[in-house]
């Protein structure tokens, strides 16, 4: 089975792709802070970020539609928390639902907060999408052991990254060997019980083979810590983007406190 | 006569649930000997090569180019023996292929062109040269293989043994392993059904059932006695079957 890989486009050829990867990654997390430390209720600080993921999505030359479906798949988990906002936030009722002597009030103040909130997600998400479209997932993972992140997480990540796909192909395997008995019909009580017992099984085969990719890596002397080699470098273009965006973050929120307080 | 580079005495071992898996295994492979294990499924086979890494704890004595295998040495004994597991999917748990064949050589403390060197070394001897940057993920199963191998052979071990090396493989790529494991200067210790690859690739083979070895010989005589591989859950090579048929 072949699935789609996160950094699909990563193996392109053009000027950002050819940036270091630590250098995009900081640059990654200095949009996301520009993003997220934008005072409440203000969009206009918002908005040197999103020309600047634009641009950057331009260069990279990455189909928008791709950019979109992975916004999509991401956009539920703070979708659930945004759509409570304007029924939640105090303020000047713009809709009002009576249901007995129940009343639910949609507010302004719980629009534009909502509003507010899922432009900051969908920066923070378009950014984060981007570095994935022009690095590879192995780049990133090794850029973060330079950055000094600490091994235990790199190493997670890379065991997520290399095993998600060989778990979701046995997933979809055992999902398969169910459909071709039950056709994918059937009492749902039934099939609420072989889901129970699919996930069961993929459990359990995922405890036997972490066992033996354990034993795999004792085999081959592994002691607990990992080694690795390190092939990336910074380049003159590489500080030279790294600061920029780092100083046009410092910049937007700067401007961003200076005028709003 | 040399000492033997894997020795196994009286090794037995019991499954936590209570069933026995070894039961009392001998025999020993000379350095540069190309030996097969087979047996039916259940025979211990898979077992044995677990407890010879130390990863199950059996009763008995097992030594490996000289280490005497306890707790405290299995570093030592799994520096010798490389073991290349029958799932590729397990052995390549590294996000790229060059990473994966340089994770034993790294571990083993080796410098960092040596270690680019055994990497190139491994990845060219199994048909792979130049494959460094690819996922795991990516490759053929007969890839993944031949990966796999190239993870072992990179830590030069002084033994290596495979289980089931041809199971899932087309033809093709297991022809391919049938050339390539000749060539590889080790001990050899290939566990398996392929009967008939075992044939062309060991001279010797060893017979397990239910957790003893019930025959040790030269191939060409072990593989070619019907009675005993049929009281055993094993059929006739089939290069062989079709010689009688001749006949």
């Amino acid at each position: 089975m072949h699935h789609r890989m996160l950094d699909h486009f990563a193996g392109g050829e053009t000027a950002v792709h050819r940036l270091d990867p630590a250098a995009k990654t900081v640059a990654l997390l200095a949009a996301v802070l520009a993003t997220v430390l934008v005072g409440r209720d203000r969009f206009l600080p918002l908005l040197p970020t999103a020309v600047a993921l634009a641009a950057y999505h331009a260069l990279a030359r990455a189909p928008v539609w791709y950019v979109a479906k992975r916004l999509l798949v991401v956009s539920p988990f703070a979708a659930a928390i945004i759509v409570l906002f304007p029924f939640l936030e105090p303020g000047r009722p713009v809709w009002t639902l009576a249901l007995g002597t129940w009343t639910i009030e949609v507010t302004a103040e719980g629009l534009l907060r909502a509003g507010h909130l899922a432009a900051k997600f969908l920066l923070c998400a378009w950014a984060t999408v981007l570095l994935l479209a022009t690095t590879r997932f192995q780049d990133v993972l090794q850029a973060l052991e330079r950055l000094r992140v600490p091994r235990v997480f790199v190493v997670q990540l890379a065991f997520l990254y290399r095993y998600l796909w060989v778990l979701l192909d046995e997933g979809m395997r055992l999902r398969m060997a169910r459909a071709a008995r039950d056709g994918g019909a059937g009492p749902w009580r039934v099939r609420f019980q072989s889901s129970v017992g699919v996930v069961g099984v993929l459990f359990l085969r995922t405890y036997d083979r972490a066992e033996r990719i354990y034993w795999a890596m004792t085999a081959r002397g592994f002691d607990g810590t990992l080694h690795g080699t390190t092939r990336q470098h910074m380049h003159r273009k590489d500080w030279v983007f790294v600061v920029a965006v780092c100083a046009a973050g410092v910049a937007v929120v700067v401007w961003d406190r200076a005028f709003y307080g | 006569m040399a000492e033997p580079v894997l020795e196994l005495q009286d090794v037995r071992y019991r499954y936590p649930t209570g069933a026995e898996a070894l039961r009392g295994v001998t025999f020993s492979v000379q350095a540069g000997e190309r030996v097969g294990l087979v047996g039916p499924n259940g025979a211990g086979k898979s077992t044995l090569l677990l407890a010879m890494a130390g990863f199950v704890s059996a009763q008995g004595k097992i030594r490996v180019a000289g280490h005497h295998l306890t707790r405290g040495t299995a570093r030592d004994v799994r520096r010798h023996l490389g073991l290349v597991f029958q799932d590729a999917d397990d052995q390549l748990f590294m996000p790229r292929v060059g990473d994966d064949v340089a994770f034993g050589p790294v571990t083993m403390g080796l410098a960092p062109e040596e270690v680019e060197c055994r990497v190139t070394e491994a990845l060219a001897a199994v048909g792979l040269a130049g494959c460094e940057a690819r996922e795991p993920y990516h490759l053929s199963v007969g890839e993944k293989r031949r990966a796999a191998l190239a993870t072992v052979l990179a830590m030069r071990p002084q033994i290596l043994a495979l289980d089931e090396p041809s199971a899932n493989l087309d033809p093709r790529g297991r022809r391919m392993l049938i050339e390539l494991l000749p060539g590889l200067s080790n001990t050899l210790l290939l566990i398996g059904h392929d009967l008939d690859m075992i044939l062309q690739v060991c001279g010797r083979t060893v017979v397990m059932d239910a957790g003893r070895v019930v025959a040790d010989g030269p191939s060409a005589q072990v593989l070619a006695d019907r009675a005993l591989l049929e009281a055993h859950g094993l059929e006739l090579p089939l290069s062989l079957a079709a010689g009688n048929c001749g006949a």
